[in-house]
């Protein structure tokens, strides 16, 4: 294939190898990425070569991106990249055909665009969400008079995929808490017939976003998924369990404030309330802003954030498993109640043997026969 | 009177206390005991798992002593002991087990599964479950003083023979001795060179000593069979002739149970601790040995290994006695594998010998010591039992083994100076 016939190739034909080379990345910068996703994504290393032979030669997927009851966190998460990474590389790659926070289109051309790329892709093109549902009223969130339900149910329909982005989409997240005056509802609560894959945090991990984007395009299926539709490498471990501050917690070494010793020391934050043991994310192994550091090493408890509920945890400062406050003297009643019924036990026990006994009659040599 | 499941019950409920409650209910099923029972590697038979033997225990244990298993027998959940069940378990806790307590070392709970055993036992008899071989010799035991029915007049002729051949004489009935020696009717019926022995040495050894015309007898059917009353007369017939002789040292003859139930079941049968000390023959001769009252003439040229007696090294303790002893006059000594308080049991302890139903397992599993006989090939075997000694040589002629069984007391009086 010469350079001239691919100059010629319209830029919805451009496979991510050409985009690259366009961008002036070298292949051996490429191929460290593909083995960056490799390791990141628990995969073998034979996977690399495939992963990058994959990537070489993939389409431009169509993506059509739905913001619904959001605050564009996930968005900004997701476009805030300090440098010019292969990351920010696959964003450009995709086809992002409607995202009404990003295109310069506004109102019913904007639709236009995005009504296009749904027929043009039909049962082909991705579909991310971000931003619950309303339903207690459609009024509450329009979009050229769409409403978010109907925007979601249309679209969804010729959709090769869904991936919800951002605690919002995949469990309501904070239009969702109590007394959730919108009626907000997730995606997986509305689609029951397409393959949803969750992306769930307060905003999520961006390597995370594109780690499942890669996914799909080297291999076309979506990623392992646990209970909740999260992919398994990235949400498979506890904050708790992959913590820096973890040998603090098996030490019994605890920050009881944010300026004691133990918090200048750098010691477990569980008693200010870190949800970490009960938060299933990669914070810990990935961190934030291009690996500079996260919350816990910041010196903050985990909020627990990529977990369903967490605005309605009962408190971000109040720890996991606080004693009821009169534990010594419940625990004075039951071990009383525990010896007591040992005792009970043990007397009807005994009388039980001493009966046995008293029943004995002495065994002589004739009875042993029946 | 006669044995019922009414009394089996009842006699089963009593073995119950904290040991046996802890004990079953810290047990792990871990199936580590099978592995330790010849019984059960000889026949691959999952029956003979040692733990599983004891099941109508445990289920008494259960059903009466438990919470849960006493909820459960209300609505009939919790599984019976019935008659059915007795006879089913009663060749597995007598024909398949020889109480040597080789479970009891492997449990990784610690469970004394021998001892539950044991205590299973008292249940059967009760019930009427023992094997009819084992209610003859418990009968001979208590009518007649021996389980092979052997008088007095029958231990006199032998002494006679004894006297005669050597010119010694046997002391019987003498107030105030040193020693009170205890036979088992195996030693005066097929082994009388053990007497001969005894005296050889005691007089060499310059110690007092003596037989009791009223209890000479050593072993105790009732700790086989597992009747406590039984067993209990029997040590009390012992005990009556040591208070009444005056002895210091009551000493149990080259038989393993006889030991175990003289020394260690003895006082708790009779409830109360002794006015003597019993040992084993072994645990005087080494004695002797260290006094320097014993002093040797030649050593024996071929390669000669030991059988340790269950009841004597593993649940007895005298593992080093022999040892010292076979020292003095061999140089060519070799260990089985496994030998000392691992040993393999020789297949016919704890009455499985008497029980003539067992015959035929019990010749299977002596495969187990043809195996560890076969690893070392001595040219002959020394043990300190007569039970193991007359298995021991079934078995060898059952495989067409031809090694000579040894007595270790015989064998050092032959190499008296």
């Amino acid at each position: 294939m010469t350079n001239d016939f691919k100059k010629k190739k319209s830029q919805k034909e451009q496979t991510f190898g050409d985009v690259m080379r366009s961008q002036g990345v070298s292949r051996r910068s490429f191929l460290k990425f593909c083995a960056a996703t490799a390791s990141m994504m628990a995969m073998s290393p034979a996977m690399i070569p495939k992963i990058a032979h994959a990537l070489e030669n993939a389409r431009r997927p169509s993506v059509i991106w739905l913001s619904f009851q959001e605050c564009t966190g996930c968005t900004e998460s997701l476009t805030r990249a300090h440098t010019a990474t292969i990351e920010s590389l696959i964003f450009d790659h995709i086809s992002l055909d409607y995202h009404h926070t990003l295109q310069a289109a506004a109102g019913h051309a904007a639709e236009e665009a995005r009504e296009a790329a749904m027929e043009e892709n039909y049962g082909k093109y991705l579909l991310v969400v971000d931003g619950s549902i309303p339903m207690g009223n459609p009024g509450y969130s329009t979009i050229a008079g769409i409403s978010n339900y109907d925007m979601l149910m249309e679209t969804a329909k010729g959709a090769a995929a869904i991936i919800a982005v951002g605690t919002c989409a995949t469990y309501g997240g904070i239009p969702h808490a109590n007394p959730n005056p919108t009626g907000a509802v997730s995606v997986n609560d509305l689609i029951k017939d397409k393959p949803i894959i969750n992306v769930p945090g307060c905003p999520p991990i961006p390597v995370v976003i594109t780690g499942v984007l890669t996914h799909f395009l080297t291999f076309g299926t979506i990623p392992e998924l646990d209970h909740l539709g999260r992919p398994k490498v990235f949400y498979g471990q506890s904050i708790h369990d992959r913590c820096y501050r973890r040998p603090f917690y098996d030490k019994g070494l605890f920050a009881e404030t944010f300026d004691d010793e133990g918090a200048k020391k750098g010691w477990c934050l569980y008693k200010l309330g870190c949800k970490g043991p009960t938060t299933y994310n990669a914070c810990a192994t990935t961190k934030w802003n291009n690996g500079t550091s996260w919350p816990i090493e910041a010196g903050h408890p985990c909020l627990g954030c990529s977990e369903p509920d967490f605005w309605d945890g009962g408190g971000f400062y109040k720890s996991l498993s606080m004693p009821t406050e009169n534990i010594t003297q419940t625990a004075i009643y039951t071990a009383a109640g525990a010896v007591a019924a040992g005792v009970a036990i043990g007397a009807m026990n005994k009388s039980k043997k001493n009966s046995a006994i008293a029943a004995h009659d002495k065994t002589t040599i004739d009875d042993l026969e029946k | 009177m006669s044995a019922s499941l009414e009394k089996g019950i009842n006699a089963l409920k009593e073995q119950v206390d904290s040991t046996v409650a802890s004990f079953f209910s810290s047990c792990v099923h871990c199936g580590m005991c099978a592995d330790a029972c010849l019984f059960y590697t000889e026949t691959g038979c999952p029956t003979a798992t040692p733990i599983h033997k004891v099941e109508p225990l445990r289920r008494i244990w259960k059903s009466e002593y438990t919470l849960l298993g006493r909820v459960g027998k209300m609505f009939g959940l919790t599984a019976k002991v019935d008659d059915e069940l007795l006879s089913k378990w009663e060749t597995k806790v007598y024909d398949h087990c020889t109480l040597c307590g080789r479970c009891s070392m492997v449990c990784p709970m610690g469970i004394d599964i021998a001892l539950l055993i044991q205590k299973t036992r008292e249940g059967m008899a009760a019930a009427g479950y023992a094997p009819e071989s084992l209610i003859g010799a418990t009968k001979r035991a208590v009518t007649i003083g021996s389980p092979m029915g052997v008088k007095l007049p029958a231990l006199m002729a032998q002494i006679k023979h004894v006297e005669n051949d050597t010119g010694l004489t046997i002391p019987m009935d003498v107030v105030g001795a040193e020693y009170m020696l205890l036979l088992s009717s195996m030693e005066i019926m097929n082994f009388p060179e053990f007497i001969e022995a005894i005296a050889k040495i005691f007089t060499k050894a310059d110690v007092s000593w003596t037989i009791s015309s009223e209890a000479f007898e050593a072993t105790n059917s009732g700790i086989q069979i597992g009747v406590a009353d039984i067993a209990a007369e029997l040590v009390q017939r012992i005990v009556d002739a040591a208070e009444k002789l005056k002895v210091k040292t009551v000493i149990s003859p080259e038989c393993g149970h006889a030991y175990m139930a003289i020394r260690w079941e003895g006082p708790n049968l009779i409830g109360k601790p002794f006015s003597f000390k019993v040992r084993h023959i072994l645990e005087i001769l080494d004695e002797f040995r260290q006094d320097g009252r014993l002093k040797i003439n030649g050593k024996e040229e071929q390669r000669l290994t030991y059988h340790d007696p269950c009841q004597i090294s593993r649940r007895g303790g005298v593992i080093e006695q022999p040892r010292n002893l076979i020292d003095m006059f061999s140089d060519n000594f070799v260990e089985m594998p496994d030998a000392g308080k691992m040993n393999w049991c020789c297949g016919a302890g704890g009455g499985v010998s008497t029980n003539e139903r067992a015959d035929k397992v019990r010749l299977k599993v002596f495969q187990r010591k043809k195996d560890q006989l076969d690893e070392i090939k001595p040219d002959a075997i020394i043990s300190a039992c007569s039970n193991c000694r007359i298995h021991l040589e079934d078995g060898l002629e059952e495989y067409n083994m031809d090694i000579p069984l040894m007595s270790l007391t015989e064998t050092l009086a032959e190499h008296l100076e």
